[in-house]
């Protein structure tokens, strides 16, 4: 999975060639910028001429900018009614302003 | 553990802080907002005044507003969101009741995140014995195999004269609109809430780190204890999940697409 292949190149030095089922599970450590230095170039040339990966890449990004707008987290609406009830009882308002 | 909950008592006051009054416009800014803040301090005598003396809005706004900082400091230890709620939850009860014992020699603030602290420590490290977070590895989906994460079906086969291509019918349609459009926004954040909340939990607290809270994959590291390596698959297989959902969530808006 994921394995970009090793071919001829026509100067017969072996260059890498990335098809779009392995750009998918290398997407997100071209997005880390962890991958060796010649399948990120097997990659970013893939992208130069495939345009459902590239969309594929961008849909990657807009999930990733989604999560980052997911609103802060809330406690559950029992759980803050279950504080303040036990509020209430340990500490009863007193008199007064 | 976690205490069913109470029945709630009759509001001692015309106008409690109920749950519809959470979002409400309170009145403006508050004791409680006010020492929520650092060097916030001044009003802190007054608040814990008006916490001793039963004042159950201040109360209301002080769990409302430190209740999501303590939810991302909880989730930094332990390793699912529901995890991260129960020691919210009890930090508030330690908070509640040792209230009358609490000497004001920190900040009320600094009191209670050393509480929250504490409790998420411990149970972190409760959950890191019996989660190992570095033993299912390599290649861990959790479950699902770790296998493809796009249905190989979108993609043509060994041979078609453009094998692992993507099909027609399998290529990536544009989202329409984008999901930070306003039209599908709010669809679109609980999609991916629902979707965060079905991670294995290893993914999730990858994601939520990663992508919700914004650390850094060095800082997920260290907390979680994985290697770099680890930590990517874990973030590709999380993410490509949520992809695939939002993925869905169009697909179903435009008919006759044909998609699923
Ligand atoms: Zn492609």
């Amino acid at each position: 999975m994921g394995e970009p292949r090793r071919v001829d190149g026509s100067g017969g030095d072996a260059v890498l060639e990335v098809a779009c089922q392995e750009f998918v599970e290398l997407v997100t450590e071209h997005l880390e910028g962890a991958l060796p230095p010649a399948v990120e170039r097997a990659v970013v040339a893939h992208l130069a001429l495939c345009d459902p990966c590239v969309e594929y890449l961008a849909q990657v990004r807009a999930t990733t900018a989604a999560l980052a707008q997911l609103p802060p987290p809330t406690l559950p609406e029992p759980v803050r009614d279950q504080l303040l009830g036990l509020f209430g009882r340990l500490h009863p308002p007193s008199p007064g302003p | 553990m976690t205490e069913p909950p109470q029945p709630r008592p009759a509001p001692p006051e015309p106008d409690p802080p109920g749950p519809g009054a959470r979002r409400a416009a309170a009145p403006p800014v508050t004791v409680a907002v006010a020492a929520a803040r650092p060097g916030g301090s001044d009003d802190q005598a007054g608040l814990l005044a008006r916490l001793r003396a039963g004042d159950q809005r201040a109360f209301a706004e002080l769990v409302d507003t430190w209740s999501p900082v303590m939810l991302r400091v909880a989730m930094l230890h332990v390793s699912s969101r529901a995890s991260a709620e129960e020691v919210v939850q009890e930090t508030w009860l330690a908070v509640v009741r040792q209230l009358d014992r609490f000497e004001g020699r920190s900040s009320l603030r600094t009191w209670a995140f050393r509480i929250l602290e504490n409790l998420a420590r411990t149970r972190g490290r409760r959950e890191a014995r019996t989660l190992p977070w570095s033993s299912a590895f390599p290649g861990d989906g959790e479950g699902d195999g770790g296998g493809p994460t796009v249905d190989p079906a979108r993609f043509r086969g060994a041979g078609d004269r453009w094998p692992r291509h993507w099909t027609d019918a399998g290529a990536p349609v544009a989202w329409e609109p984008p999901p930070e459009d306003a039209a599908v926004a709010a669809e679109v954040r609980r999609e991916l809430r629902a979707a965060l909340d079905e991670l294995p939990p290893r993914q999730r607290a990858v994601v939520e780190l990663r992508d919700v809270l914004g650390l850094s994959s060095d800082e997920v590291c260290a907390r979680l204890a994985l290697t770099p390596g680890n930590q990517r698959i874990l973030l590709h297989r999380g993410r490509a999940r949520l992809r695939a959902r939002l993925e869905g969530l169009y697909r179903g808006r435009t008919e006759g697409d044909g998609g699923g």
